[in-house]
């Protein structure tokens, strides 16, 4: 990358559009409309300081208008659908399916015990075992659950984050497996412990030790597994538990920085950890208020990384985020209707140039998707790409006074945000204090209130009722799984060398008292001889206590 | 009577606790006292919490699709604990066709997505303290008035014919009617004759004929019962209650509340015949 001088200019964008195009040409020869229009790439004012400083050019700082020079006239956003329920085996299937769809990379969902560090057969995790994503014990079930899915080809996104660590290591071993060399390998863990303090609730270790979890992560991957992106810092649970845009942005990013400290003094150059981090945003009702929220939150994010933390790479300052409509505001009532707000979600998310989407599927009020829902909901995605043309020029909505304007406020009221979370000492300590979360509840039953007083109309919900629901058909997890899993568990036991296991625990024990080992490499040891899951994180627990909440 | 006590719980791993926290804040501002448990409880850590806190109701949230193992089990931990009086009630992301299986297993109501908590409170309210929110359904008729042109001339078909027992004749110079009461079982008919060309009766054999004029239900608390029409907007013909014949308090309702039928409220007092 150049190191041109700032502000940008247009022919630093033409240069960067010229070795874009090398790499990734675009869609098309030529993008045109139904009348035979020509789209042009950008559209722009005349050159000067005011727009080049707020606004600049795609791909250029501060990426108010995208991080790619010729976005999606390039290459489209990558659709990535959520999934997972049941078995691994089961999910395997559904993930085959997706890919046969269309889909372009994968996101697995875990169960609630395997994301709080549980074993199937744990008292803890009666009832909950292949409920709401798949269930892993053991690296056994994670080679079924990837099995015939080349990862060399394929990214994958992982929703964990306190045993972000195990799980990777999992990955890890089956891309070996596989023949895949480490640093070939790409996708996402999740790894945002600070957001399941505030808003998400599957948080093991106190906020400490899960800070050096995390920083180990970056370490070893930064190493080893360099395309991998270690962490997803995420704005959307903090949204559906409830927050506003401007909150969401704030905490997200006051969380950003606690991830980036806690790296810089675990003595991490920025400019190689800073590239691997990722944001994972929630695309909600208020359609340019979500436009506005994403293209402010790239330009507070940029001028953070460049200004505060002085990062010298120009990838240390993009911020690429993951977006998923917002699940809270679908309707258990006239389920079909959500295919509607998913859709104009999507679209905010792509007028606001995300690097990769989920469409939530129509049933998710009531319960996991069925295999039709979750299809029509990655159509929703395909047609907005190939049918709407909206991603067919940069930043369509940039230089609308109102976008514009909304993006200036938005911004405002997060650094108002940022200033207090940096006057109480930081995120970690905001959230150990339980200010987010104050914030957060004030907000979301300020909300209920409003829809309760029909101030805020929800179609269907408290207006345009229907006197009879259809019931829709929904997708059942077998209630046989629970027990056929910890059969499977109990086997893979019995069938592993149990020396081997002991010894790796042990060592893994002892590594945990000296605060400046990196864990990652005695996890993934633990991991190759099939330690559980469960046996991993409860050595962890014992060695680092278990945070019980405010 | 003190406050309510409520204790809401998030059963099992289920970190999505908005609803919840949400529900805690609404049913505190309906001056209820609400403990909330946090995250990851279980079934026993619920009962037992119920049991300390003296709580007179529990709500569970779980939005993780465990209910249908772990709703069950907070109502069978406070069995073994002999504290099953504790009424449970559930909500989150439950699928209808679970519904009945819940209810089954003893939880009370399942609120589910969408539900308001205004809704909630007032249920709990109820289940609470059902004497003072329930009103009993009126038990029986206290007697259906026929408007007739004179007493006198109808009087021998019901006691002759139908050898119905003439119980009284009253005369109720405020309502410009002469009464007559037969007697049939536990209810009355109620002859009514018009005193002049004033009388409501009048006005109602003019427009009608003789014939049957409307019907009484006995009540037992006249009061509530009006409040409730009164909040639920039907219209009455008295929103007080007025003296009836012996010693009764009664209300009429309009007749467009009810397909053009005339209903009258009554209550006698407590320990007379009727």
């Amino acid at each position: 990358m150049s190191d041109h001088a700032f502000p940008s200019n247009k022919e630093s964008w033409e240069s960067a559009v010229d070795r874009t195009l090398k790499r990734f040409p675009e869609r098309k020869a030529s993008f045109t409309t139904s009348s035979d229009l020509e789209i042009d790439r950008l559209y722009h004012p005349e050159e000067n300081e005011a727009y080049e400083e707020k606004l600049g050019y795609p791909g250029e700082y501060p990426y108010t208008r995208g991080i790619q020079p010729t976005m999606y006239r390039s290459r489209l956003w990558t659709m990535r659908q959520y999934a997972g329920f049941g078995s691994a085996s089961e999910t395997n299937k559904r993930f085959r399916y997706l890919l046969e769809e269309g889909q372009t990379g994968l996101s697995v969902a875990f169960d609630l015990p395997t994301q709080i560090g549980y074993d199937s057969d744990d008292i803890m995790a009666e009832g909950e075992v292949g409920k709401v994503g798949v269930a892993i014990d053991s690296l056994h079930d994670m080679e079924q659950l990837l099995d015939e899915i080349p990862l060399d080809k394929v990214s994958t996104s992982m929703t964990i984050n306190a045993p972000a660590s195990v799980l990777l290591c999992m990955y890890l071993a089956v891309g070996e497996k596989q023949g895949v060399p480490l640093e070939e390998l790409t996708g996402t863990i999740q790894n945002d412990i600070l957001k399941e303090y505030i808003a998400r609730g599957t948080y093991i270790y106190p906020p400490k030790p899960s800070m050096r979890l995390i920083t180990n992560i970056f370490e070893y991957c930064q190493q080893y597994v360099p395309k991998f992106n270690t962490i997803s810092i995420s704005g959307y649970h903090i949204r559906e538990a409830g927050s506003t845009a401007v909150q969401e942005v704030a905490f997200t990013l006051a969380n950003g920085m606690a991830y980036v400290d806690a790296a810089l003094e675990a003595g991490l150059d920025i400019d190689t950890f800073a590239p691997r981090l990722a944001f994972f945003f929630n695309a909600h009702n208020h359609f340019f208020e979500e436009v506005a929220k994403f293209r402010a939150a790239r330009r507070i994010w940029a001028r953070i990384m460049k200004e505060h933390y002085q990062a010298k790479s120009e990838k240390s300052w993009k911020l690429r985020f993951h977006t998923q409509t917002g699940g809270s505001t679908l309707t258990a009532q006239q389920p079909d209707n959500n295919v509607v707000r998913v859709t104009m979600q999507a679209l905010a998310a792509v007028l606001g140039g995300t690097q990769s989407l989920h469409t939530n599927s129509r049933d998710e009020a009531l319960s996991l998707p069925t295999e039709e829902s979750a299809r029509i909901a990655l159509r929703t995605q395909q047609i907005i790409a190939n049918e709407s043309g909206v991603a067919d020029t940069a930043d369509p909505l940039g230089g609308s006074f109102y976008v514009e304007s909304l993006t200036d406020r938005i911004e405002e009221e997060v650094n108002k945000y940022l200033d207090q979370i940096h006057e109480i000492g930081g995120a970690v300590k905001a959230v150990e204090e339980g200010f987010m979360q104050r914030e957060i509840q004030r907000t979301a039953y300020e909300t209920q209130k409003k829809i309760e007083n029909e101030e805020e109309i929800i179609v269907g919900l408290n207006q345009y009722k229907l006197d009879e629901e259809v019931n829709p058909d929904l997708l059942k997890v077998d209630e046989a799984l629970e027990a056929s899993q910890i059969k499977s568990l109990e086997t893979t036991r019995k069938e592993r060398d149990q020396d081997a296991v002991d010894r790796a625990l042990k060592a893994l024990r002892e590594q945990t008292k000296d605060s400046s080992v990196n864990l990652i490499p005695y996890i993934l040891q633990a991991v190759k001889v099939y330690a559980t899951v469960g046996e991993i994180c409860h050595v962890l627990r014992d060695e680092f206590g278990e945070y019980t909440g405010m | 009577m003190g406050k309510i006590r409520v204790l809401i719980a998030k059963p099992g791993l289920d970190g999505h606790d908005r609803g919840a926290l949400v529900i805690a804040q609404a049913l505190r501002d309906h001056g209820m006292e609400v403990i909330y448990t946090g995250l990851r409880q279980s079934p026993v850590q619920i009962a037992q919490a119920a049991i300390q806190e003296d709580v007179d109701v529990i709500g569970l949230s779980s939005l993780s699709g465990a209910h249908k193992t772990l709703f069950p089990k907070v109502i069978k931990s406070l069995k073994e604990r002999n504290a099953s009086d504790i009424p449970v009630v559930g909500g989150g992301v439950i699928p209808a066709e679970d519904i009945p299986y819940l209810l089954e297993e003893g939880v009370q109501k399942i609120f589910t997505s969408g539900s308001s908590t205004e809704a909630l409170a007032a249920y709990i309210k109820q289940l609470v303290h059902p004497k003072e929110e329930k009103l009993k359904p009126p038990e029986k008729i206290a007697h259906i008035g026929i408007a007739v042109r004179g007493i006198d001339q109808v009087l021998s078909f019901y006691t002759d014919t139908l050898g119905l027992e003439l119980e009284s004749v009253e005369t109720v110079e405020s309502e410009g009617v002469k009464t007559a009461f037969l007697k049939i079982g536990e209810s009355r008919i109620e002859l009514l004759e018009p005193l002049d060309s004033d009388s409501p009766i009048q006005h109602f054999l003019n427009k009608k004929g003789e014939g049957i004029h409307h019907i009484a239900l006995e009540e037992d608390k006249l009061d509530k019962r009006l409040q409730r029409i009164i909040s639920e907007g039907i219209p009455l013909i008295n929103e007080e209650p007025k003296q009836g014949a012996h010693d009764s308090q009664i209300a009429f309702i309009h007749p467009k509340a009810a397909n053009g039928v005339l209903f009258e409220l009554c209550q006698h007092p407590e320990g007379s015949e009727q």
